[in-house]
């Protein structure tokens, strides 16, 4: 087989995974199931970066959302009045109005990826180390402003998420 | 017609449809934002694949990823502390008991 057969067939295979644990996430009673299932699929779509020769985005995707997925555990054992799904717990509501909704995004996302002429394939693509360059030159040159402005925004929702979370003092001196 | 983009952007479709399921189907506030971080991971694929099909040479694509993946970032980091607020005061953090803000 070549290569282009091999990389649509591991696309195929890592997208499915990574849909399936989509669904997984919806279907389980146990919170935790939910999170790490949440977690293989983000993994599934990092290993489809590395398909599509993104190393450096897939590696990132991967620990990323490893390191969010295992908080998100954390928040879930926590807030949840059923984490382990012991009590079969009903935690849903408007499925029918939320299938149709799936539904038709699903046919619009679809009809527009397989009738929209995308124009014609390109020839070749930097290799792994060659990306990296590009994208430190990308960062640190014309895109820099967008960069900084990111950074800011993530040090900025840490302050207000964190002020967020705190309990407000009483008056009276206690939490 | 570029068959493995089509796959990729199916498969990206398949994601935002379930992601969409879940954030409008779930009543408890970690779950829906389940449903947002699926949501926008398709996003995340849909960039990956115009990036290496279309403009491999481009790095705004890569860029883009970027940028998706720190909202990823805040909007997990907000809607934690939104959560923490809403248990501390409510003791819940079941959507369907939050009814303060409707008019």
């Amino acid at each position: 087989m070549t290569g282009s057969v091999w990389e649509l067939f591991f696309l195929v295979f890592f997208g499915l995974a990574a849909i399936w644990f989509g669904i997984v996430v919806f279907r389980t009673h146990s919170m935790v199931r939910s999170a790490l299932a949440l977690l293989f699929s983000q993994t599934a779509i990092g290993a489809m970066f590395m398909v599509m020769q993104a190393e450096f985005l897939g590696v990132l995707q991967i620990m990323m959302m490893a390191t969010e997925m295992s908080v998100m555990a954390l928040f879930m054992v926590m807030f949840m009045m059923d984490p382990g799904g012991m009590g079969a717990m009903e935690m849903s509501h408007q499925k029918r109005l939320s299938l149709r909704a799936g539904g038709v995004g699903l046919l619009a996302a679809l009809a527009v990826s397989w009738l929209a002429d995308w124009g014609p394939a390109a020839a070749s693509i930097p290799d792994a180390s060659r990306q990296v360059e590009l994208l430190g030159i990308e960062l640190l040159g014309r895109s820099m402003f967008i960069f900084e402005s990111a950074g800011l925004t993530i040090l900025t929702s840490m302050i207000a998420a964190t002020m967020v979370a705190i309990a407000p003092r009483k008056p009276g001196g206690g939490t | 017609m570029i068959v493995e983009l089509s796959v990729t952007l199916s498969i990206g479709a398949g994601l935002f449809a379930v992601g969409l399921y879940g954030a409008l189907s779930q009543t408890n506030l970690v779950m829906i934002l389940m449903g947002v971080e699926l949501i926008l991971a398709a996003a995340l694929v849909n960039l990956v694949a115009f990036w290496r099909y279309l403009h491999p040479d481009a790095m705004s694509g890569q860029m883009f990823v970027l940028i998706v993946m720190t909202v990823m970032a805040v909007e997990m980091a907000v809607g934690f502390g939104i959560a923490i607020a809403r248990f501390r005061s409510r003791g819940s953090v079941e959507m369907e008991e939050a009814r303060e803000l409707k008019g």
